[in-house]
């Protein structure tokens, strides 16, 4: 058995390397192929910015947050409105200019478009965003565009409203809303009018009494209660004398022993009285002298 | 040569002027007018509570307003409570005015709701009436009353079934172990010490 293995390692470690060294010229070996990359880098560089155009042309933040020059030109070509159409923005909830708007709480406004020309305007959609107050370019949020397909006829008003929701996380930060109201009219010519374009502050409204209020409150309650039981605590046990003695409790002298037999019937006192008391083992020792 | 200069100048004045004010001077009414639907739940026979606010933004009076809302139907709803249209007599600058109104829908489904129309005189002198819309709430959907009431409903009438039907499984039990205690429920001795 032995020497069949050996056998067949003597096959495997002389023969095998002979038939490598002979077949395909003594090529075993494997080179390395670069792929071929065609021009990627020379354009890829840390610092520059990504431009990813997904097609629609909306808003996306690059690395630096300035807006890709595509859409500039779009919104400068677009960001007019038309000269027979009049806008007038008005703060319903909260009731005034805009300039302050509640944190985390419903913000409603009413824009009135008047069709001073000749043609059917028809009103396609009103966009809110929030941006940078230095840099009106810079986007922070942007609020979900509500689309109306309204159609207002030469000489008549209508009237659209939009609401959001400031975030909380914005409390007492000066931010940008713009508020751009798009429409086309009937030759298909499209406008975009910015009605709103300020730089707002978003405050935090002071609530009466929230949970933390409350529970605080509870809290004050329950230590100055406590602070009161301790102080009259200590201060009864200065009062009192220190090491009084404790009373005494008076016992029946006619026992001879501690033990109290008074939970036992009667029956059972009067024979233990009888008989002498005596402990099992000496009993036993008895027992067995008398016996023996 | 001088009276013509002089007339001139006048003439040019008064046009000026007029234009001037044609353009700038003009006061004006403008109204805004919102309409909300105030309900979370649009329930077919249920009230919807429907809120028309008008608000002037302009520097005038705005004078003899009608609100009128013809989107709701007589065959579609019925009207629980405030009338579809009302008149405003005026309207100051900078005042709003809300109006109310309470239908009941007679049918479950999608349904569009639409913008009511405003029209008012822009200013006293004015001869023309301003049109407008107020605001469009959308679509909504009116849920069919038995499933409204399925969610919602106090359900007494099931409530007494239940525990009609739990008085069997609790009163058997009840009636076992009864039984059982008060044949074992223990009798006052007469003295003490007797065991038993």
């Amino acid at each position: 058995m032995l020497g069949g293995l050996k056998r067949l390692l003597f096959i495997l470690f002389l023969v095998l390397p002979v038939i490598i060294s002979i077949t395909n010229g003594g090529h075993m070996k494997a080179w390395a192929h670069e792929d071929e990359v065609e021009g990627e880098e020379d354009e890829l560089s840390d610092d520059d910015e990504v431009n990813v155009d997904d097609g629609t042309g909306g808003e996306v933040e690059t690395a630096d947050g300035g807006e890709e020059e595509e859409e500039e030109d779009e919104e400068e070509a677009a960001a007019k409105g038309s000269p027979d159409a009049d806008t007038v923005i008005l703060f319903t909830k909260p009731v005034g200019a805009g300039t302050e708007l509640p944190a985390g709480k419903l913000v409603e406004f009413l824009v009135g478009f008047t069709n001073n020309g000749d043609k059917d305007f028809i009103l396609d959609a009103i966009d809110a965003s929030f941006r940078y107050p230095m840099d009106f370019n810079f986007y922070i949020q942007n609020f979900t565009a509500i689309p109306y397909n309204r159609a207002v006829k030469p000489r008549q008003e209508a009237t659209v409203m939009y609401s959001f929701y400031p975030a909380e996380a914005f409390a007492a930060r000066p931010l940008g809303l713009t508020v751009n109201l798009a429409y086309h009219d009937a030759d298909g010519n499209s406008f975009l009018e910015a009605v709103f374009n300020q730089t707002v502050s978003i405050v935090e409204l002071d609530e009466g009494m929230d949970g933390e209020t409350f529970f605080l409150y509870v809290f004050l309650l329950a230590f100055s209660v406590l602070l009161l039981v301790a102080g009259h605590h200590f201060l009864s046990s200065f009062g009192r004398k220190k090491g009084s003695k404790k009373a005494v409790v008076e016992v029946g002298t006619s026992k001879r022993d501690d033990v109290d037999y008074d939970w036992l019937p009667k029956e059972v006192l009067n024979e233990i009285k009888k008989t002498p008391r005596q402990s099992p083992r000496t009993r036993k020792a008895k027992r067995v002298a008398s016996s023996k | 040569m001088m009276l013509v200069l002089r007339s001139l100048v006048v003439l040019a004045a008064v046009v000026v002027g007029v234009l001037g004010e044609g353009s700038e001077g003009e006061e004006r009414a403008r109204l805004l007018a919102a309409k909300r639907v105030h309900n979370l739940y649009l329930v077919e026979g249920r009230d919807i509570v429907v809120q028309y606010s008008v608000h002037n933004v302009g520097q005038a009076a705005a004078v003899n307003v009608q609100l009128t809302d013809s989107g709701f139907s007589t065959e579609d709803f019925e009207i629980g409570g405030g009338q579809l249209q009302v008149k405003f007599d005026r309207i100051a600058p900078n005042a709003n005015v809300s109006h109310t109104v309470v239908v009941r829908p007679k049918k479950y489904g999608y349904f569009n709701f639409t913008a009511a129309e405003v029209s008012y005189q822009p200013s006293e002198e004015s001869v023309e009436i301003q049109i407008g819309y107020t605001s469009e709430p959308g679509e909504g959907g009116i849920i069919a009353f038995r499933d409204y009431d399925r969610k919602f409903s106090p359900h007494v009438f099931d409530w007494l079934i239940f525990a009609l039907l739990m008085i069997p499984a609790q009163l058997v039990p009840f009636m076992m172990w009864y039984n059982i205690k008060s044949k074992y429920t223990a009798v006052q001795r007469p003295k003490k010490g007797k065991t038993e």
